[in-house]
C-alpha cells in the first residue's frame, strides 16, 4: 500500500474554522439549528396528534354544546356521569375486564408453554395457527359469533336442539358469557405472542443448576421457572386488563342487545344512539376513563419498576424441552381445538352464511350467489374498500416513519427535547380509541374554518396514525437496542457521512422491524372500528363502519362476503409476513 | 501514512475527568499502544483521534493537519480524518457479505467497480480470507471476522489505523496467532497503527513503544523492554505481571558507565546492589523491583553479589512450562518462577538470588 500524497487543499477548505462567521454560520455548521427546526417540526405534529386532542377532551366535557356552537362553561357534563347507573356499568367494565384476563392468561400461559419448552409436535405451525385469531379484526368474529350462537338460529344451537331434542339453546352469545368469550379469543393470542419469547429466551442452566441443587422438576418450575416469569407474566396482565377497559367490539356486538353496557359502549350510544348526541355526557365520560387509564398505567409502572427481563438475553439458548411422551398429542389437540374453535368456526359461518339466501336456513335449494353480486356490485363497498386500503397504505407508512423517528432520537441521541417527543408519542397508549375519537371530535371541529379535516377521510388518517404511534415507537425502539452503536460508528469513521450512514447501515438494517411494525399498523387501522365509528362520515366509511352498518340493517348475508374478503387479506399478509420478513429476520 | 500528534489532548464528562492533558506524539509508520486498566481513559483517547468524541481541551493532528482544536472550536468529523478503525465488536455490518463489507469505505468515496474489485480482493488476500468474498458476514467465526474488520480498514489506505481492543473477543490461541500476523502485517506495509488494549502481554508482543496510562494520565512511554524492566513508578512496574516489590532504603549511590546509577541498598535482613534511573542520596526510600523469572533458587547460604535473601519454600506450584515457588523470608514472601523441572521440596531452606542488573529500584 502506498502513503496517501493527495491531501489538498480543498480538505482545509471544508474544515476551516467556523469560529469567525455569525451565529447562524455557526449553528448551520454544527448542524444545530436544522437539528432546532426538525425537533420543533416533530414536536408540532405529536403535539397535534396526541396533546391537542387531550386538551380538546377537557375543554368539551366543560363545554355545554356540540363541538362547533356556542354555549358556556359549566360542570353538567361531570355531574351528569356521576350516577348509580354509571357506578354500574364502571364495575360492570372493570369486572368484565378481570373476568377475560385470568382465563386469557391461564390458557396463553400454557399455549406458550406448549410451544416453547415441550416436545409437542408440529410446534412450529401451532405456532401461527395459534396467533392468527390476533390479526382477524374482532368485528369480523364478534359477526361470525352473532350467526354461531345465536340462540334462536346459530348453527351451535340448531345442531345441539337436533341432537338432544331439547327445546333450549345451548349457549346464548348475547351474555355476560358471550361478551367475555369473544375477548378471549383476542386476549390469548395477544398474551401468547407477548410471551412465548420470554419462554423461550429463559437460560436453560437457570433451571439446570436449581435441579443440580436438589431441587425437584415442580418445586424447580414453581421457584425458579415462576419467579423468573413473574415480571412477564405481571406486566401480561395488567397490559390485557388495560385492554380490556378499551374493548368495544365484544360489548357492542354482544353486551348492547342483552342490556349489558360498558364505558366505550356507553359513549358511543350516548353521541350515536340518542335523539340527541349528549356531547358534553361523552367527553366528561371519556376524560373519566382516561383518568382511570392514567391511574392502571402509573399501577403497572410501580409493580414494574426495578422488575428486570434478565432471562431474555441476546444469546442463542436451546431452552430446556420438556419430553412428553404420548402427552404431546393431548397437548397438540388443545392448540388444534384453539385454533378450530377461534378460526375455522367463525371462518367456516361467514363461508357458510354468504352462500345461503338467509343465514339459518341452511337447505340446498337456499344456495345461491346473489349476495355476491350484490356486494361486488355495490359502489359503497368498493369506496370502503378504496379508503380502507389507502388510510391503511398511508396510515402505516406514516405512522412506522414517525414512531422510527422518534424512537431514534430518544434512544440514539443526547438531544434536547428528546424525552419530551417520547412522552408525548407514548400518551395515545392510555387513550382507548373510543377516546380518542371523542377528543379528535372535538380537535377537528375547533379547528380555524380553512382546515377542513372535519368529516374527511384525513380526520381518520390523523387519528390512526395517533393510536399506532406507541406500537410504532415500541417496534423500531427494539429494533435499534439491538443494532450495536459501534456499526454506526464504524461507518462514520470509514468515510461515511451522517446520512450516507443512515441510509446504509441504520435503515438497512432495521427496515426489517419497520416491515413487521408496517404489518401490525396496517391491520390496527383495517380492524379500527371504535375510533372510526365516531369520526367517518359520508364518502369516508371505512370497510369497519360498513360492516356495522350493513349488521345493523340486519343484512348478514353481505357481512358475510365482505368479512371473507377481508378474511383473505389477512391471510395473505400474514403469509407475506412470515414468508418474507420472517425469513430476512433470521438472516440477519 | 501520517504520524499522530495529541497536545495537552483533555477530555472532561461534566466534572469528570477522562482524559488529562495527554501529550503523545506516534511516528510515521509506528505501532503504539495504549494500555492501561479499564476506565483508565485509553478508549476514550482513541474515539477522540477517531473523530467520534470532541476533545473538550487540546488539540490533535493527523500528519501536517489539526483536526480537532478545542480552543479554536474547530473539529473534523469522523469521516474526513481517512482513518481506519477495528471495533472491539469488530461491527461488520451483518446485513452485507463480505465483499461489501471490505468495499464499503471505497463504495462511500464512489471509486470505479473495476478499482473496487481491485482494492477489495487485494486487502482481502492480506488477510487471507479471498475465498471468503461472498460469504453472508453472519456465517463468519470470530477470527475471520476480525481479519474482514482489518481488511476493510486497511482497503483505502488510511493515514492511520485505530484499533480499540481487537483481539479481547478471540480465544487464547487465537489471540497470539491474529496479535503475531497483525504485527507481522503492520510491519510490512509500515502502517501507523494506534492500538488500545488491557492486555500487557499483547502490548508488549506488538508495539514499538507502550504508552501505560492511569486515571486518564500517561504514566510512562517507551519500548515494551524499556518499560517492562525499567519502569518509572512502582504502579508500572506493578501493572506488568505479578512483580516482587520490596521497600528498602538506599546506602550508597554511584553512575555505573552507562545512562543509569548503581545502587546499595538495605532492606529488612538484606541488601544488595541494583540499578535505577536517577541520582539518590543516602536514606531515600525506595521500591526494588524483581521479577519472579529473574529470581534464583539457590542452596542455602551460596550467594555471589547482586541481591540475596535467605528463607524457606513455603509453596510450590506446577504451571507446566514453569514452577511457581514461594519463598518465606524475614523481608516479605518472595515469588520465585523456575524452570518446572527443578526438583523442589516443601520447607527447604534455600537462597534466593538475583543478578544486580535484574533489580530496578524506583523512588517512593
Amino acid at each position: 500500500m502506498t502513503i496517501i500524497h493527495n491531501r489538498s487543499l480543498d480538505d482545509i477548505d471544508d474544515t476551516a474554522p467556523v469560529l469567525g462567521g455569525n451565529a447562524i454560520t455557526r449553528a448551520f455548521s454544527g448542524g444545530s439549528l436544522m437539528r432546532l427546526i426538525g425537533m420543533l417540526v416533530l414536536i408540532l405534529i405529536l403535539g397535534f396528534l396526541t396533546i391537542y386532542p387531550l386538551s380538546m377532551l377537557l375543554y368539551g366535557s366543560l363545554h355545554s354544546t356540540p363541538p362547533g356552537m356556542a354555549g358556556e362553561f359549566n360542570l353538567d357534563g361531570y355531574r351528569s356521569i356521576m350516577t348509580t347507573q354509571n357506578l354500574m356499568i364502571l364495575a360492570n367494565t372493570v369486572g368484565i375486564s378481570l373476568a377475560k384476563t385470568i382465563p386469557s392468561l391461564t390458557i396463553a400461559v400454557f399455549l406458550a408453554w406448549i410451544v416453547a419448552r415441550t416436545d409437542t409436535p408440529f410446534r412450529g405451525t401451532l405456532e401461527v395457527l395459534i396467533t392468527l385469531p390476533f390479526f382477524i379484526p374482532p368485528i369480523l368474529t364478534a359477526m361470525a359469533w352473532g350467526m354461531l350462537a345465536n340462540p334462536q338460529v346459530g348453527v351451535i344451537n340448531m345442531v345441539w336442539r337436533w341432537l338432544t331434542g331439547a327445546q333450549d339453546p345451548l349457549i346464548n352469545i348475547y351474555s355476560y358469557g358471550g361478551v367475555i368469550w369473544h375477548m378471549c379469543q383476542y386476549s390469548i393470542p395477544f398474551l401468547f405472542l407477548f410471551m412465548v419469547d420470554a419462554f423461550r429466551a429463559m437460560d436453560p442452566s437457570l433451571e439446570e443448576s436449581s435441579r443440580m441443587c436438589g431441587a425437584s422438576r415442580w418445586t424447580t418450575f414453581r421457584k425458579i421457572t415462576l419467579l423468573l416469569m413473574l415480571p412477564v407474566l405481571t406486566s401480561s396482565f395488567m397490559l390485557s386488563f388495560i385492554k380490556g377497559i378499551e374493548t368495544f367490539e365484544s360489548a357492542l356486538f354482544f353486551g348492547l342487545p342483552a342490556g349489558i353496557k360498558v364505558i366505550t359502549t356507553d359513549i358511543y350510544e350516548s353521541i350515536n344512539h340518542r335523539a340527541t348526541p349528549d356531547y358534553q355526557y361523552a367527553t366528561s365520560l371519556s376524560f373519566a376513563i382516561m383518568g382511570l387509564m392514567f391511574l392502571l398505567v402509573i399501577a403497572q409502572w410501580a409493580v414494574l419498576r426495578g422488575k428486570s427481563f434478565q432471562t431474555v438475553t441476546g444469546k442463542g439458548f436451546r431452552p430446556n424441552v420438556m419430553e412428553l411422551g404420548p402427552w404431546r398429542w393431548v397437548t397438540f389437540a388443545f392448540c388444534v381445538l384453539f385454533f378450530v374453535v377461534t378460526v375455522v368456526l367463525p371462518v367456516g359461518q361467514l363461508l357458510l352464511g354468504s352462500f345461503f339466501r338467509f343465514f339459518g336456513f341452511y337447505t340446498y335449494d337456499m344456495l345461491t350467489l346473489e349476495h355476491y353480486r350484490a356486494v361486488f356490485s355495490n359502489s359503497e363497498f368498493w369506496r370502503a374498500v378504496r379508503n380502507t386500503m389507502m388510510l391503511g397504505l398511508l396510515g402505516a407508512t406514516a405512522t412506522m416513519a414517525l414512531g422510527a423517528v422518534v424512537a431514534y432520537i430518544s434512544i440514539r441521541t443526547k438531544w434536547r427535547g428528546r424525552s419530551l417527543i417520547d412522552g408525548m408519542a407514548w400518551l395515545p397508549w392510555m387513550m382507548p380509541g373510543m377516546v380518542l375519537g371523542v377528543g379528535f371530535l372535538w380537535a377537528f371541529a375547533m379547528l380555524p374554518g380553512p382546515i377542513p379535516i372535519y368529516g374527511t377521510v384525513w380526520a381518520l388518517l390523523l387519528a390512526y396514525i395517533a393510536l399506532g404511534t406507541p406500537v410504532a415507537v415500541r417496534v423500531m425502539t427494539g429494533s435499534y437496542h439491538q443494532l450495536s452503536y459501534d456499526l454506526e460508528e464504524c461507518s462514520r469513521v470509514h468515510g461515511a457521512s451522517w446520512f450516507q450512514t443512515m441510509w446504509r447501515i441504520l435503515v438497512a438494517l432495521a427496515w426489517p422491524a419497520f416491515a413487521v411494525g408496517w404489518v401490525l399498523t396496517f391491520f390496527g387501522i383495517m380492524r379500527e372500528l371504535s375510533a372510526s365509528i365516531l369520526l367517518y362520515s359520508v364518502g369516508s366509511e371505512t370497510l369497519a363502519v360498513v360492516l356495522l352498518k350493513l349488521w345493523a340493517n340486519g343484512n348478514a348475508e353481505q357481512v358475510s362476503v365482505i368479512g371473507l374478503m377481508m378474511m383473505l387479506l389477512v391471510i395473505l399478509f400474514r403469509w407475506v409476513q412470515l414468508r418474507f420478513i420472517k425469513a430476512r429476520i433470521s438472516k440477519l | 501514512m501520517a504520524s499522530v500528534t495529541l497536545e495537552n489532548v483533555t477530555r472532561m464528562y461534566g466534572a469528570i475527568t477522562a482524559v488529562d492533558h495527554v501529550n503523545l506524539k506516534i511516528k510515521s509508520g509506528e505501532f503504539v499502544t495504549l494500555l492501561g486498566p479499564s476506565g483508565c481513559g485509553k478508549t476514550t483517547t482513541l474515539r477522540m483521534v477517531a473523530g467520534l468524541e470532541k476533545n473538550t481541551g487540546g488539540r490533535i493532528s493527523i500528519g501536517e493537519n489539526v483536526v480537532s482544536d478545542s480552543d479554536k472550536g474547530y473539529f473534523v468529523p469522523s469521516e474526513r480524518r481517512r482513518l481506519g478503525m477495528v471495533f472491539q465488536s469488530y461491527a461488520i455490518w451483518p446485513h452485507m457479505t463480505v465483499f461489501d463489507n471490505v468495499a464499503y469505505p471505497l463504495r462511500i468515496r464512489r471509486k470505479s467497480d473495476k478499482e473496487i474489485r481491485d482494492r477489495v480482493m487485494n486487502a482481502l488476500r492480506l488477510v487471507e480470507m479471498e475465498q471468503y468474498a461472498e460469504r453472508p458476514s453472519p456465517a463468519l467465526s470470530g477470527g475471520q471476522q476480525q481479519r474482514v474488520a482489518i481488511a476493510r480498514a486497511l482497503v483505502f489506505e488510511p493515514e492511520v489505523l485505530l484499533l480499540d481492543e481487537p483481539l479481547s473477543n478471540l480465544d487464547a490461541r487465537l489471540r497470539t496467532q491474529m496479535g503475531d500476523e497483525f504485527r507481522a502485517l503492520q510491519q510490512r506495509l509500515k502502517i501507523t497503527a494506534l492500538y488500545v488494549t488491557h492486555d500487557q502481554s499483547e502490548a508488549m508482543a506488538l508495539s514499538d513503544r507502550v504508552v501505560v496510562m492511569h486515571g486518564g494520565k500517561i504514566l510512562q512511554v517507551g519500548a515494551p523492554e524499556e518499560i517492562y524492566r525499567r519502569p518509572e513508578s512502582r504502579q508500572v512496574a506493578a501493572f506488568f505481571g505479578t512483580p516482587n516489590l520490596l521497600n528498602a532504603k538506599v546506602k550508597d549511590c554511584r553512575p555505573n558507565g552507562g545512562q543509569y546509577y548503581k545502587l546499595d541498598v538495605e532492606g529488612q535482613g538484606w541488601s544488595g546492589e541494583c540499578h535505577a534511573a536517577t541520582e539518590m542520596p543516602r536514606g531515600t526510600d525506595v521500591t526494588v523491583m524483581v521479577r519472579p523469572e529473574n529470581l534464583q533458587i539457590r542452596e542455602a547460604g551460596e550467594a555471589n553479589g547482586g541481591l540475596s535473601w535467605s528463607g524457606e519454600i513455603s509453596q510450590a506450584i506446577f504451571r507446566g512450562p514453569h514452577r511457581s515457588i514461594m519463598v518465606k523470608t524475614p523481608a516479605q514472601t518472595l515469588h520465585v518462577e523456575t524452570p518446572s523441572l527443578a526438583e523442589i521440596g516443601i520447607g527447604r531452606p534455600v537462597t534466593v538470588a538475583a543478578p544486580s542488573d535484574a533489580a530496578w529500584a524506583v523512588r517512593n
